[in-house]
């Protein structure tokens, strides 16, 4: 079987019913589970899954292949370019069908809260934190997500996501020191 | 009750502060899946993270992502590449292999699009031409057969309609009276 990074792009946007073929074989695990991740929160069927995942490779060739023709090798891997294609495709889709439901468990705890208005939050001022170190802070602790998530979300190791959510950390308590809430 | 924030956790810190996000900033898909492998220069990295951090919808984008790109991927239903396969037909690929359907009359046509432009106008040019003297010729010939073997069998006819407006109007006022 044909790897994704083994597909001659230049046949592909050309037409070539072949070409397409084998991209289409390469591609579709991928799709699938792109596409079956998105549409995983709005509950829908397994055919929801497929017509999705025709609209993203209808998306593909639409127009004379026009999106896909757009795809910069040197910018990013066909996979990764795929996947964020799919992602937004599927998302559309799920839109389109008005069903979005979301299991009250796969929802982050923060997002359930109700926020005490009477708390009054202080402004981080500008500068304080790179916006990698707020990236990271609201992985941590809005999405609640673990350390190796976020080093694999950035492409860095774990350590280097600690010492990052360790500097922050010490910024802020430094610039509130003193602050009431 | 006051307390002070450095006595805080750092999760409940965190809660305590309102990060300045500004608004979300369009990120086009080459740009998301460029950041997404680390591809990017501190500068433009910077400007994605910003917009992934005030963004929810794009965070979970990002993490969903992410996760899906570092497991195996399970096996598609087969029905899935089958309806993707067939978006795209036989007929583009014939035609692409093919050319242009002029190129197999004229070997030259390659030479050039104003040669072919031209000798496509001429080629028009030509085809109305015949075309033209072709149904005019046969129009004729067909009225003067008509009128010969309309004689022959004794029945009157006027003579051969002429082809202009006003003698076929005449012919068809002295028919009649």
């Amino acid at each position: 079987m044909t790897e994704l990074n083994q597909i001659d792009l230049r046949a592909l946007a050309a037409g070539s019913k072949r070409t397409w073929d084998a991209f289409v074989v390469a591609a579709t695990p991928l799709i699938n589970a792109v596409v079956r991740r998105a549409l995983a929160t709005y509950r829908l069927s397994e055919d929801d899954v497929m017509d999705a995942a025709q609209d993203v490779f209808l998306r593909l060739c639409a127009n004379d292949f026009r999106l896909l023709k757009t795809y910069d090798p040197a910018r990013a891997g066909l996979s990764t370019w795929l996947a964020v294609v799919s992602r937004s495709t599927a998302v559309d889709y799920a839109r389109r069908r008005r069903q979005a439901t979301t299991p009250i468990d796969e929802v982050p705890e923060t997002a359930l809260a109700v926020e005490d208005r009477h708390v009054e939050k202080l402004k981080i001022p500008d500068g304080l934190l790179t916006e990698r170190q707020k990236l990271i802070l609201k992985c941590l602790y809005d999405e609640e997500r673990d350390v190796a998530e976020i080093a694999q979300l950035l492409k860095i190791d774990a350590q280097t996501v600690r010492s990052t959510h360790h500097k922050a950390l010490l910024r802020l308590r430094e610039h509130f020191k003193g602050e009431t809430s | 009750m006051s307390t002070e924030r450095t006595s805080l956790s750092d999760r409940e810190l965190w809660r305590s502060l309102a990060a300045d996000d500004v608004a979300p900033v369009a990120v086009s898909d080459m740009d998301f899946a460029a950041w997404l492998e680390g591809r990017l220069s501190e500068a433009e990295a910077s400007r994605i993270d910003a917009a992934v951090t005030a963004d929810p919808g794009l965070r979970r984008a990002a993490l969903e992502l992410s996760d899906v790109l570092g497991k195996p991927l399970p096996a598609p239903p087969p029905r899935m590449a089958v309806r993707g396969q067939a978006l795209v037909g036989f007929d583009v690929e014939k035609q692409m292999s093919r050319g242009p359907w002029l190129a197999t009359l004229l070997p030259a046509f390659a030479m050039g699009f104003g040669l072919q432009r031209g000798a496509l106008a001429g080629m028009a040019v030509v085809v109305a031409a015949v075309g033209f003297m072709l149904g005019g010729g046969l129009g004729e010939s067909y009225a003067t057969q008509k009128y010969a073997s309309a004689e022959s069998s004794g029945v009157t006819l006027s003579e051969p309609l002429g082809r202009d407006t006003t003698n076929e109007l005449n012919d068809l006022f002295a028919d009649a009276t």
